[in-house]
């Protein structure tokens, strides 16, 4: 496969709940598509122009229902020994490695949808603001492991700055 | 629901949930009741000086002075009051502000009061919003001795503790005496390193730390201070701007084009900050790591402990490369995000010579056998020599001028990271002081086989990033460096820099020899003792 060079040898990578494409899903549905429907309106009773933007608005709609899913099959994290390996994207592709010494606080997340759906988010701090580490869309019971697994890590590892 | 909720507190780890001490701000119920920080420790609170609400008082009175001004200044202008009246008014209202101030600055000294501890420094302050700082002294990050043009003039100097909370997480002692701010910064600096002293009966004040002996080693002449001013980028364009200006003026006889006028005052303002903060830069060396001192009527003396350099960055604008002039720059966790530019340089211009004698002071070994030719290559060269690793050919399309000076060269210690054809930039960072790392691509980087590579450090002006490896290349170095930053941190020095020293006096002599480390220093200054 292509993403072969985002691969590291030897780490089984685990993913994120599917549950999280509903989620997603939902989101873009709501913030894309009720002013896609809104614009309709207009629309239809001014005619011929003004059928662009409603038209816009359905084909980024259909682009994310089609992004979505591969963007969240991408996102994969891995507990090594020391680290903690996230990797995530499609078009932009990144691949992070955390020590656990490193890390500062974890955060624990969800939102109204997510906790309908059962899910968390789970983010590292380091001290650094560019450390992006967050993993979106764990179960509950996986979340609140990670996490408590993250902080035994990282007190066993405990480094300075 | 009858999944584990995530939210409720596990059965183990809660106390690393907690934020940190290393935040800056303890929560306000941690270490008990004012006066009784420690359980068996006992604390001895002093006050800041007497004469704090005077120095403070005059900015009240310039803030009303200035509010008066903008709301009632039109007014007065036209009230049909003789010359002299105005002036009174005017007289009366700094007057008032200053009484303000005094009188609130006079409550709010009365109310502030600090100690030092043997594992934190207490700040006790709030009028109406009260307010407890404990900063942890092996988390401090510098010490900063402030005198203000005011103060200045009266003997009087404010201490500043940075820790590595982002900006604000500093503990500010203002003011104090110029000996009583020396005293207290070398009391915090000696607990801070470690540094025990024994036999002291309790009860007893303890005698004052002595002050860790200091190595003049740069000092910037005022020359080429502006000769760099001159030659840096935005004054060229300020120039070219001025000249525009005075052309069209000229040109059209009309004043028209006065608009531009603010951004010209700006650029001179900025011109003025850089010179009067990094007037007479001196850089030298103590037991307690690197002393910067600087300014010309706000003076400041920096102390920066070892280890707390995160990453440093030589830059050099187009115009400085006949000089051979670097800009150094540092991240350093208290600093970050404080968003004043002198804060964060380590020396404002520094020849090559003076670089290679920089960089050991936060980098006693450069890891490599050539540190010199290495230093050279990652400074100024390009292509593959000294074992840099450049972008591969097919990068060309993104970098066509750069794509053989962007390059990474990794020794035993550090990574340095060279950018930039006309606007030069080397960035180093010790293996130990990596917070995380990270690999990305994008689409297009996808389609030529390439990828970057991230090195996070603290917030700074300092940024490690490799840009348009071959994908392979940059995986590799991705997973190699994470191995390297572990190895490192194990034989990372302690936090309390001191501490692996057995009692008694730090041993100057060594870490001179430490210091003096792989690159050679300039000869003309090794004759110091």
């Amino acid at each position: 496969m292509e993403s072969a060079a985002f691969d590291v040898p030897g780490v089984t990578w685990n993913r994120v709940s599917d549950r999280l494409i509903g989620v997603r899903r939902l989101t873009v549905a709501v913030f894309l598509g009720i002013p896609a429907l809104a614009t309709v309106l207009p629309a239809v009773i001014v005619g011929s122009a003004m059928w662009l933007l409603p038209a816009v608005l359905v084909l980024l709609v259909a682009w994310a229902w089609w992004l979505i899913p591969r963007q969240v099959r991408a996102i994969g994290y891995a507990e090594l020994e020391d680290d903690l390996l996230i990797r995530k994207g499609v078009l932009f592709r990144s691949l992070t490695v955390v020590p656990y010494g490193r890390m500062q606080y974890v955060d624990v997340q969800a939102g109204p949808l997510m906790r309908r759906a059962g899910m968390a988010q789970v983010q590292l701090h380091t001290a650094s603001a560019s450390t992006d580490a967050s993993i979106p869309g764990l179960l509950e019971a996986e979340a609140s492991r990670l996490r408590d697994r993250l902080t035994e890590a990282g007190e066993a590892r405990l480094a300075g700055l | 629901m009858s999944t584990p909720n995530p939210w409720a507190p596990p059965p183990s780890a809660t106390a690393a949930e907690q934020p940190r001490p290393d935040a800056g701000d303890p929560p306000p119920d941690a270490p008990a009741a004012p006066g009784e920080p420690g359980a068996d420790e006992r604390i001895e609170w002093r006050r800041l000086h007497k004469v704090t609400p005077l120095l403070n008082a005059w900015k009240a009175a310039a803030v009303i002075l200035g509010l008066a001004v903008w709301n009632y200044g039109e007014d007065l202008a036209q009230l049909d009051l003789a010359w002299a009246m105005k002036i009174l008014l005017v007289v009366g209202a700094i007057v008032l502000g200053a009484i303000i101030g005094l009188v609130y600055g006079a409550i709010a000294w009365r109310r502030t009061r600090y100690g030092i501890g043997e594992e934190s420094v207490f700040l006790h302050s709030g009028v109406l919003w009260r307010q407890q700082r404990h900063v942890r002294l092996d988390r401090l990050q510098a010490v900063d001795v402030t005198q203000p043009l005011l103060a200045r003039l009266f003997g009087f100097s404010s201490l500043k503790i940075e820790s590595a909370g982002g900006a604000g997480s500093n503990l500010t002692l203002s003011y104090l005496t110029d000996t009583e701010a020396q005293r207290v910064r070398n009391e915090i600096l000696a607990r801070a390193a470690g540094v025990r002293r024994t036999g002291q009966a309790p009860g007893v004040a303890p005698a004052p730390a002595q002050e860790a002996p200091e190595r003049p080693l740069l000092e910037l002449g005022a020359g080429r201070l502006v000769g760099s001013l001159v030659r840096s980028g935005f004054m060229i364009v300020t120039i070219l701007l001025v000249a525009g200006l005075v052309l069209a003026i000229a040109l059209t006889r009309t004043f028209q084009l006065a608009g531009a006028l603010p951004g010209v005052l700006a650029a001179v303002g900025y011109a003025w900050s850089r010179f009067a903060g990094e007037f007479s830069f001196r850089l030298g060396l103590s037991a307690d790591g690197i002393r910067l001192r600087h300014g010309l009527l706000e003076a400041k003396a920096r102390t920066v402990p070892p280890g707390r350099v995160q990453a440093l960055s030589f830059s050099q604008p187009p115009l400085w490369r006949r000089k051979g002039w670097w800009r150094v720059r540092m991240n350093v966790a208290g600093y970050g995000g404080e968003g004043e530019e002198t804060t964060t340089v380590l020396y404002p211009v520094a020849t090559t010579e003076e670089v290679a004698l920089i960089l050991p002071l936060v980098l006693p070994d450069l890891g490599t056998d050539r540190p010199l030719e290495v230093l050279q290559a990652a400074l100024t060269g390009t292509g593959t020599d000294e074992g840099f690793i450049i972008s591969p050919r097919r990068a060309r399309v993104f970098d066509p001028l750069t794509w053989r000076r962007n390059g990474v060269r990794i020794t035993d210690t550090a990574v340095l990271i060279r950018t930039g054809l006309w606007w030069r930039t080397l960035a180093v960072v010790p293996h130990e002081r990596t917070q995380s790392l990270a690999m990305t691509q994008g689409p297009l980087e996808r389609r030529r086989g390439l990828a970057g590579v991230d090195l996070h450090s603290t917030s700074g002006p300092v940024t490690a990033t490799i840009v348009h490896l071959d994908v392979e290349t940059a995986r590799t170095l991705l997973l190699e460096q994470a191995e390297r930053a572990r190895r490192a941190r194990r034989h990372a020095g302690p936090e309390r820099w001191m501490s692996r020293r057995e009692g008694g006096e730090p041993d100057a002599a060594a870490l001179r020899a430490g210091y003096a480390g792989v690159l050679p220093a300039v000869p003309a200054r090794e004759e110091m003792p």
